[in-house]
């Protein structure tokens, strides 16, 4: 657990010296039912711990913690109140220490920032403290504050960060700095197959991945299955795809457990599991290192290399290097994307900057007992009169005033908003009396967002005509396929169901020109932020699809390091060996390590 | 077995006349005037109208049964206002082949909007059981969904065959309708389903769209305009000059309040520069902020800093209807104007004051740093 006491000097008016102490949440020795979630730290500030219980209080979350000096503490939490309105608020909490409930409930507040909790008086040095939940209903916790001074913390996001650093004495440099061949950051399937095609190739790889488990959109804890072919690179991607069960299955968890044996069997893959990065920093267009922290520990390394694979779904690494990305739809005559059936649809006259949404995938199963679900009403404004007792890939969330990765904390509440709310209008169908909910993620599973621009831009057209290129690397024969929401064609559907409008097109081909930044001279890209169009992104933004892209610039990686040289140089002067060597992979046996 | 669509042979059937006899024998059938709404119909229908039938180069090939011509419904004017085609099509399923009647319709761009049924030719199921007011009604649902499952699929990838070594001795009509298609389409006509929905989606559609094309000229793009019909109005949106633009002003703003998302949008987003430069011009647009839907909300709010002040002070009695990005916009739009406009002054403090409103916070962190 981490925990930081601090002697903060001139804190108060009147010059006391105060022994505050400030536990992260995401820190604590024993997270009980509550769950670490670290997705929208660039948005709010940090990990935090999430009451996950889907209707039912969850188990308390536990620490230890070691005061440095007896007295009498005022007690901040920071949280918020994730619906406020005129309703009771839904992630409802409380704090304590050692046998005492601090006298206010927490989660009451509009939009993140600190809650007084209460006071305590502490007269041991080792204390225990408590989340209590009282909802099950995604009640929030990232940050408490325990301070003798009467000043309340900072609640902007500006004056928060500094305020943090300072209390926390973070060093602004990383104190362990770690040295490898290739760094790849994003542990989905194209992260994980461009880690082991590198691995194979005998380089030093450090997989970063912010999760507990790999796979991300096809992991366990999203749960959506693979589609695609395997292209070049069968024998990797069936190390790590799934069988197409429906989404949400647990079936998942069988496919986890086969990925992540897989990816631990390389002695030479570095894994990062619950690291994520949170900064990349280049010199002249090339990255020198990316800065990642541990998601619960709070600990720091800076990651070195010649090479880096943004792997990372919203392109983070590209975006803090400076490498030219974009995000929205193109306009119809950008890239001549039309089709006249969908029209606007499709593709609109004018740029804007929709994008296909997010998912979080639900479900339920039927009971032995009659089983009663409480009352949403905080959900019901999303709801509607929807009724449903499960989500499939059409639960999915877009809206032009929300970015897909600043706004993804407001997306994912949205979908739990629509998903408790249409499971309440179904239990209260006499079918669905024994219906209890079974699961239901926490995580976005996102399809579009950032997509960093290459020596290439991928585009509906080259699937149309089944371009073929030289450094055509990955390939596909599944359709273009470009998802609305249906409230776009009537405002009474609900928001959060989409539709999807295939577009047949032949075997198609992504070239390799369209997998590493234009401006960024050792940055790869693999997975949905590859250097495509809205529409382009279509078709190949599947897993399997996006694991050859992995696996494609794994191979890469092993001929720049081979050369010394950049991606680009294996275009312009290495392509033949390389495409030699992709091709290879077909064939390919199973190394002696593996066998 | 596996199934094909498409006549075989009607030996079975017994059929000895020709169905051009047989289309001639149908009472009713291919009548040279409309008068009536079609017994399914999804667009709004003008009562008393008598549309002629007008014959076009166009048909539906049937196999074995030939062309089946596709006549423009017009009305005494000559006006063009839908397309309508009897036809006579062999549904085959298990090896068991019957013919499906019925008269279709499709609007002046291609999109199918009705059918008749045909007297005393009632569809049947595949059992033999004739369909019900709710079958006939779940298939025009069908067949208005241009992005039906039955699109992208064949007809043997819609049932889901046993599994287990049967499955190449045993008919796909014995698997079960997979359970999206299930949903869609008539329980028990899988086929008859997807001949229909084939023939009405089918290359027909871009023709006649293109047809129409053709003729497309002022008075059209007029009727489309003053339609209801969301298509129409897209496709005389698109249409469009600048000066038609000024021309058409009150009926677009009209159709920006009261229209479909989307149409909205492809206004808001293609409104010449000109609007948003004249109050006037782009006052209407505005006042429709309470009843349009988010996304459009949005979109006009990119133009919020071209508005008139007394747009700003319309939008302060409705921040409540904004979300938390739009009030964002919204609030760094009238920073330099706040401390000298009363008005909206006192709607922020109201607003950032009450506690039932879910971003009454913004405003309130808002106003924290200003004063």
């Amino acid at each position: 657990m981490k925990y930081v006491v601090l002697i903060l000097c001139v804190f108060s008016l009147n010059f006391m010296i105060s022994q505050d102490l400030l536990l992260e949440a995401e820190s604590f020795d024993d997270t009980g039912g509550w769950v670490v979630d670290p997705q929208f730290i660039e948005q709010m500030g940090s990990s935090y711990l999430l009451a996950h219980g889907m209707g039912e209080p969850v188990k308390n979350a536990k620490t230890k913690v070691d005061f440095k000096k007896n007295g009498r503490y005022r007690v901040w939490v920071r949280t918020k109140n994730w619906v406020p309105g005129k309703w009771e608020a839904p992630g409802r909490f409380q704090i304590k220490v050692n046998d005492m409930i601090l006298e206010n409930t927490l989660g009451l507040r509009s939009g993140w920032g600190w809650e007084f909790a209460g006071a305590v008086q502490i007269k041991d040095k080792r204390n225990m403290v408590e989340l209590v939940d009282l909802s099950g209903f995604n009640g929030r916790c990232d940050a408490i504050y325990f301070t003798t001074s009467d000043v309340e913390p900072p609640s902007s996001m500006k004056k928060l960060a500094a305020w943090r650093k300072n209390v926390v004495m973070e060093p602004s440099v990383p104190k362990v700095t770690k040295g490898y061949d290739l760094v790849v950051v994003g542990g989905g399937i194209a992260g994980c197959a461009a880690a082991i095609a590198a691995a194979e190739q005998g380089l030093q790889v450090a997989l970063i991945h912010d999760r507990p488990v790999l796979g991300g959109n096809a992991s366990s804890e999203i749960r959506v299955h693979t589609l695609g072919i395997y292209g070049n690179f069968e024998r990797i991607l069936k190390k790590l795809d799934t069988e197409h069960y429906p989404n949400g299955s647990p079936e998942a968890h069988e496919d986890q457990i086969k990925r992540d044996n897989n990816v631990k069997s390389y002695n030479n893959i570095s894994l990062f599991l619950n690291w994520r990065a949170y900064d990349a920093k280049a010199v002249e267009n090339k990255i020198n290192y990316v800065d990642a922290r541990q998601t619960a520990t709070g600990e720091h390394i800076r990651f070195e290399a010649p090479l880096f694979v943004d792997s990372t779904g919203d392109g983070w690494i590209g975006f803090w290097s400076g490498a030219e990305f974009s995000y929205g739809r193109e306009s119809v005559d950008q890239y001549g994307e039309a089709w006249k059936e969908h029209g606007e649809l499709w593709s609109p006259k004018q740029p804007d900057n929709a994008v296909m949404g997010s998912s979080v995938l639900w479900r339920s199963y039927e009971a032995e007992h009659k089983t009663n679900f409480p009352e949403v009403p905080w959900a019901m404004s999303v709801a509607g009169d929807y009724a449903s007792v499960k989500g499939e890939w059409q639960w999915e969330f877009s809206r032009n005033d929300l970015h897909q990765i600043d706004d993804a904390e407001e997306i994912r509440d949205h979908m739990l908003r629509a998903i408790y709310g249409s499971f309440a209008n179904a239990k209260k169908q006499a079918e669905n009396a024994n219906r209890k909910l079974e699961w239901v993620s926490y995580l976005v599973g996102k399809r579009e967002s950032r997509r960093l621009v290459g020596d290439y831009i991928f585009t509906l057209n080259d699937a149309k005509s089944g371009r073929t290129f030289p450094d055509g690397v990955v390939e596909e024969t599944r359709e273009v396929d470009v998802h609305y929401q249906t409230v776009l064609e009537d405002d009474k559907n609900p928001d959060f169901i989409s539709e999807a409008l295939f577009y047949k097109t032949p075997k198609y081909y992504i070239p390799y020109r369209s997998l590493y930044s234009k401006n960024i001279s050792n940055l790869f890209m693999a997975g949905r932020n590859f250097s495509t169009s809205h529409i382009g992104l279509g078709g190949p933004r599947v897993m399997r699809t996006t694991g050859q892209m992995g696996a494609a610039v794994g191979f890469a990686a092993s001929l720049c390091k081979k050369y010394d040289v950049g991606p680009r140089e294996i275009y312009t002067g290495y392509l033949d060996e390389y495409m030699d060597l992709v091709e290879r992979q077909k064939y390919a046996p199973i190394p002696d390590s593996k066998k | 077995m596996k199934t094909t669509i498409g006549i075989i042979f009607f030996c079975g059937l017994g059929f000895l006349w020709t169905p051009k006899m047989m289309l001639a024998k149908l009472n009713g059938y291919q009548q040279r005037t409309v008068v009536k709404k079609p017994d399914f119909y999804a667009m709004e229908w003008q009562e008393g109208i008598v549309l002629n039938r007008k014959p076009t180069s166009f048909f539906i090939e049937v196999e074995t049964l030939g062309n089946q011509n596709v006549d423009m419904l017009v009305t005494d004017r000559q006006r063009p206002v839908l397309y309508m085609a009897d036809i006579c099509t062999p549904v085959c399923a298990d090896g068991e082949c019957r013919l499906m009647y019925l008269s279709l319709y499709w609007n002046l761009l291609g999109s199918y909007v009705g059918f008749d049924k045909v007297e005393g030719q009632a569809l049947t199921k595949h059992d033999h059981v004739e369909f019900v007011k709710e079958d006939y009604e779940k298939l025009h649902q069908l067949l208005l969904d241009d992005n039906s499952i039955l699109k992208r699929r064949k007809i043997d990838e819609l049932v889901s065959k046993p599994k287990g070594p049967r499955t190449d001795g045993v008919d796909a009509i014995a698997g079960a309708t997979i359970e999206e298609v299930k949903e869609s389409v008539v329980d028990g006509a899988l086929y008859s389903c997807y001949v229909a929905w084939n023939i009405a989606h089918g290359p027909i559609k871009a023709e006649l769209q293109e047809y129409t094309n053709t003729m497309f000229d002022k008075e059209l793009m007029h009727y489309m305009l003053m339609s209801r019909e969301v298509d129409y109005q897209m496709y005389a949106l698109n249409s469009l000059s600048e000066a038609e633009y000024m021309e058409y002003r009150d009926r677009i703003a009209q159709i920006f309040k009261e229209s479909i998302p989307l149409v909205r949008t492809y206004i808001v987003q293609n409104l010449p520069k000109l609007f948003w430069e004249t109050d006037s011009l782009q006052i209407p647009f505005w006042s429709s902020f309470a009843e349009v839907d988010i996304n459009n909300r949005s979109l006009l709010l990119n133009h919020i800093r071209k508005a008139p002040i007394e747009v700003l002070v319309v939008l302060g009695g409705n921040l409540e209807l904004m979300t938390k990005n739009q009030l964002r916009l919204y609030l760094s739009a009238v920073e330099s104007i706040i401390k000298t406009n009363p008005e909206i002054n006192a709607q922020l403090l109201r607003f950032s004051e009450s506690s039932n409103h879910t971003y009454a916070y913004i405003v309130a962190e808002f106003l924290e740093e200003m004063y």
